[in-house]
């Protein structure tokens, strides 16, 4: 062990935060592109015991900045190899790898005090709400990152010091009226959400029945001749899947069940669309497709350009011009055996050039063909991944065969593979150099002081590559950090939940509603929950009960349940109160609002959003979003759905419970969703 | 004088358009080239008319080998850095040499960075042992490499970055020596020297210039960086992300860089308060002080609070010499003079990943000849995380 090894830290730390070092508890969210660089610089810097957790294991993709990665470790878990890698570089710390997901009940509130601070690697929404959240509940220092392209950001966090990462709304996946995916595409991206998310799934998915579901569009009163097509698609899809789950479709190669498919949903039910006048009053009609026809070449497209058809714009994603991609065995067949292939692009990557349509059809054929193997192989369902080829070819063939009809330019299968798997680019540099700043923030954090941490973006001025700004307080309207929090250790297969609320309030009689994430288990008026046990209603370790005042006058409490301890006495409750108890806040109510004014978002919890895993969201200019703004959505408590009472006080209230996303709103009612 | 540099062979044709009075007006799309364009009368003399160069098929001056293609193989990996840059711009680094010199801190990071994205052939050169201090920083040496050569003990563990680079070592200085210097760069696209004295760097960056290579200089000050560039004149595609309606606009752009010895005599007469401010003066002339102060005491750093009143006296000389707008900053803070005065020749980690992140994704930028590079000198605080480049003798 060398003794110098630190003196460079030891003078730029100096000596006493360099002296706390070595006990220093740090918990690392993530071994992935930020992960494996953090994972560097705190070894190196010398945290002394490095808990890092992953639950991912590793891609060829990653290898181009992951680099405690080998080629030799794909598919091995990140956080044991990043592990293993990085303990060579300081003996002297000692890092916890574990191969998990960092919102598994295991790792509750509790858990999370332990350490002294928590550095997040994540590449997703729903973790980094996740561990906010639980940081906030804990009191725990949060140092948050994201990365993009060229783009990062680090932000540190810590309960009523500064801004948590909910204060401000975070954009949400976008999303596409449901008429435009199934009826209506006018872009690629309508196209391959299509093909990825219903197509596939109604052929090699889950068998539905979706009867059910159109029973009640009809009751509502939706288009009754489009319900009445939706039925005739649904009879017509359940051939189809006869036919690729029947053995002889494997004597077939599946042509049979891939010819039958086309037919479907690129010729008859085309032709349904069509049949819909007023669907194309006002835009141009789709083109039924001709399987033989384009297999011997005479197919003709009634539209005069379809490469600058509806969006005709350049087909590349980074600007490149000569778009072009990697990987695919049936694409490189393809472009060798097709006489009339493409010859617009005979250089770059296979995956970049783009199919005829007659190479098109032929994917989709060799892709069912494959799909349809797999599931005589013995798989019950498939489900699109991107770095599964076979349902990447099928998103490609069918997505672009859609296009064709309606008019839409096609994509090559390297742009497939990014829209339909939201791949955002990611590079070493700006991860090494976000890694960086996290700890140059983390090491003010283990000095406490607090006045010097700052958010830094890497942005494209010239001017200002890192741009460091002060801190903002804590939002006072924010549903996550301004919540009261508290922790309980309980037993909740003994635990009821009116014991728990009754302890937890201190006898102390007031009106309160009480939730479990979205759901609500009890309320003034409808206590029936009350003398089920906390288990029975599914509030375990690892989660909240969230009580709400009903007169608005005091702050939420949030009760983090806990496991008890071993040594507890059976004899004795079977829950520990915590002590002292919560004390909320009193809420200064804001003034009535001026009859014109919007709504202002008034109520304390706003319920998360749920948010597709891939999503990355990074605003490396962030604005502050104007909470008044007509545009934003207001999200108050919980869904009360399960509670009839609560509905129907909500209406008394002049509240509007919404049906559906698609539902419009006048301004002046809340939407809630 | 001054030698036409072309980095790399290019596959893709490129052609331009052109007007006059504006740098930013040439459109770049993907066609052949063979013509200069047909409305541009005097592309001779316009900076961003492209013929003024050879064709960028043309093989680079030197012995270089044919342009390696990128497989698909090598696509699979640098996939998601493809998705951002491009094919082509993988391509160039994919044929690109690059020469890094002093394996501390600053280039352990840099070389992590590059070797990761692809460039063809590293060179580094370091003449020194590994001490028990560079284990802070450098996580290519482990203990039992103390007493060994640098490039000796990091050779094995820098391929195994990316077995697809080539790469070499040379383990002596003395290769940059006057005789020498010439034919030890010959062969790189590009020179990266780290950690190195100021006045070495003058000299080396005006052997880059006569030979026409791309010089960078980058290093850390404890908590304080910088990042230093003259890539002559430099060609490049930006996009115009000014144009929101239809995503960005790709234009050609041409920027003549300043040599180091010019860009230390810049003035800042003329910014306003405001420019001024946001250029964070007082970091750069904390760090030029600095290097002033080892070119006083033979290579020497500052690392005691003794030297504290005369890194503050150089600083604030520099400053006013400058004539640094007043409003904004008389003198260099006494807190920043006396942490640069005792942590100067100490490097730490995380500092050393963002300048070594910024210093890497400037040579990638500046190879691929895509994205706006540094202009002309950047300098990172650690203490607030922030990072500003000054323009130093440049328009």
């Amino acid at each position: 062990m060398s003794r110098h090894r630190t003196s460079h830290a030891l003078a730029i730390l100096g000596p006493e935060l360099h002296n706390k070092l070595p006990e220093t508890k740090v918990l690392l969210v993530g071994a992935g592109g930020i992960g494996c660089e953090l994972l560097k610089n705190i070894v190196l810097t010398g945290f002394g015991h490095i808990t890092l957790l992953d639950l991912d294991t590793i891609d060829l993709s990653n290898l181009n900045r992951q680099f405690l990665f080998r080629k030799k470790d794909v598919k091995q878990s990140k956080a044991m190899i990043a592990a293993q890698t990085a303990a060579a570089f300081n003996p002297n710390v000692h890092i916890h790898p574990i191969h998990a997901n960092i919102k598994e009940p295991q790792f509750d509130v509790r858990w999370f005090q332990g350490f002294d601070i928590v550095l997040n690697a994540l590449d997703n929404l729903d973790a980094r709400r996740h561990v906010n959240k639980m940081c906030m509940a804990a009191g725990v220092p949060l140092v948050e990152s994201g990365t993009a392209g060229y783009l990062g950001q680090v932000q540190p966090l810590l309960k009523d010091r500064t801004e948590c990462f909910d204060c401000l709304p975070k954009p949400t996946p976008k999303t596409f009226p449901v008429c435009t995916i199934r009826s209506t595409p006018s872009q690629a991206i309508h196209c391959i959400v299509w093909s990825k998310s219903y197509l596939l799934s109604q052929l090699f998915g889950e068998d539905e029945d979706s009867s059910g579901e159109l029973d009640d569009a009809e009751k509502q009163g939706e288009n009754a001749q489009e319900i009445a097509t939706l039925r005739k698609e649904a009879q017509a899809f359940k051939a189809v899947r006869l036919e690729l789950r029947s053995p002889q479709s494997s004597t077939s190669n599946g042509r049979d069940a891939a010819r039958m498919a086309f037919q479907k949903v690129f010729n008859s039910d085309i032709r349904n669309l069509l049949s819909m006048a007023d669907m194309w009053r006002s835009r141009a009609p789709p083109t039924p497709l001709d399987f033989d026809a384009i297999m011997d070449g005479s197919f003709t497209h009634n539209k005069k350009d379809i490469t600058n058809g509806v969006n005709g714009k350049g087909h590349t994603v980074n600007g490149d011009g000569n778009a072009h991609a990697s990987g695919s065995k049936a694409v490189e067949k393809l472009l060798h055996s097709s006489p009339n292939g493409d010859a617009r692009n005979k250089k770059g990557l296979k995956d970049q050039q783009v199919l005829s349509l007659k190479d098109n059809l032929e994917l989709f054929v060799s892709s069912i063909t494959r799909l349809a193997a797999r599931l005589q192989a013995g798989e019950d369902t498939i489900s699109f991944d991107k770095d599964d080829d076979d349902t990447l070819d099928f998103v490609t063939a069918a997505s672009n065969l859609r296009s064709v009809a309606y008019g839409i330019e096609e994509k090559t299968r390297w742009e497939v593979k990014e829209m339909a798997g939201n791949i955002i680019p990611a590079i070493a540099t700006t991860n090494a150099i976000v890694s960086g700043l996290i700890v140059l923030q983390a090491l003010h954090f283990l000095r406490k002081s607090y006045k010097r941490l700052k958010n830094v973006h890497i942005q494209l001025k010239p001017s200002v590559p890192l741009s460091s700004i002060s801190l903002s307080p804590p939002n006072s309207l924010c549903g996550i950090c301004r919540d009261t929090y508290t922790i309980l250790a309980c037993d909740p297969e003994r635990a009821t939940l009116g014991d728990i609320v009754s302890g937890i309030l201190g006898g102390v009689e007031r009106d309160v509603s009480i939730y479990e994430d979205k759901r609500v288990l009890s309320d003034p008026d409808w206590d029936d929950n009350n003398e089920r046990t906390l288990a029975s209603l599914n509030v375990t370790r690892g989660k909240f009960l969230t009580i709400v005042d009903e007169d608005g006058e005091l702050g939420t409490i949030a009760v983090a349940i806990c496991d008890l301890p071993p040594n507890h006495p059976i004899d004795s409750p079977p829950y520990i109160l915590p002590s002292p108890l919560p004390t909320p806040p009193h809420i200064v109510k804001p003034p009535p609002p001026a009859p014109t004014t919007p709504p202002r978002q008034t109520l304390k919890r706003r319920a998360p959003h749920d948010d597709d895993d891939e999503i990355t969201e990074i605003e490396p200019n962030a604005k502050r979003a104007k909470l008044t703004n007509g545009n934003t959505k207001i999200r108050p408590a919980e869904t009360p759905l399960s509670s009839p009472s609560k509905r129907r006080k909500l209406e008394e209230d002049g509240l509007v419970l919404m049906e559906s996303a698609t539902d419009k709103l006048d301004d002046d009612v809340i939407e809630i969703d | 004088m001054y030698v036409p540099y072309l980095l790399l062979p290019c596959i893709i044709h490129v052609t331009w358009g052109c007007s006059h009075g504006s740098i930013s007006c040439c459109e770049v799309r993907i066609i052949k080239l063979d013509a200069p364009p047909s409305h541009c009368t005097s592309h001779t003399q316009h900076a961003s008319c492209w013929p003024s160069k050879p064709n960028m098929t043309d093989q680079v001056p030197g012995n270089k080998s044919i342009p390696v293609q990128i497989t698909e193989d090598e696509a699979a990996v640098y996939d998601r850095q493809i998705r951002l840059w491009g094919l082509e711009a993988q391509q160039r680094m994919r044929n690109a040499t690059i020469i890094v010199v002093c394996l501390r801190g600053t280039a352990t990071e840099t070389i992590k960075n590059i070797v990761l994205a692809g460039i063809g052939k590293l060179i580094i050169i370091d003449g020194e042992d590994v001490t028990d201090a560079d284990l802070g920083s450098g996580f290519f040496f482990r203990d039992e490499d103390v007493g060994k050569k640098r490039v000796d003990a990091a050779k094995a563990r820098v391929e195994s970055l990316n077995p697809l680079v080539k790469v070499e070592t040379i383990p002596t200085y003395s290769v940059l020596e006057r005789e020498v210097v010439d034919a030890t760069l010959r062969d790189a696209d590009l020179v990266c020297v780290t950690d190195w004295r100021r006045d070495d760097l003058i000299q080396l960056n005006e052997v880059c210039r006569r030979l026409g290579k791309p010089f960078y200089a980058g290093g850390t000050f404890g908590l304080f960086g910088y990042i230093f560039c003259d890539l002559l004149n430099h060609e490049y595609i930006a996009p115009d992300r000014s144009v929101t309606k239809d995503g960005p606009k790709n234009v050609r752009m041409t920027t003549a860089y300043s040599t180091l010895h010019m860009a230390l005599k810049h003035k800042w007469s003329g910014l306003t308060k405001r420019q001024t401010k946001e250029l964070n003066p007082a970091v750069v002339y904390g760090i030029l002080a600095v290097w002033e102060f080892q070119s006083l005491h033979g290579g020497s750093l500052p690392d005691s609070s003794e030297h504290a009143d005369e890194v503050e006296a150089i600083a604030n000389k520099l400053l006013s010499a400058a004539d640094v707008n007043k409003q904004v900053a008389t003198a260099v803070p006494r807190t920043l003079v006396e942490t640069l005065s005792t942590t100067a020749q100490h490097e730490f980690s995380p500092v050393c990943a963002v300048v070594g992140g910024m210093l890497a994704q400037d040579i990638l930028k500046a190879l691929a000849a895509r994205e706006p590079p540094i202009a002309n000198f950047f300098t990172f605080d650690g203490d607030t995380g922030g990072g500003t480049v000054c323009r130093l003798n440049m328009p």
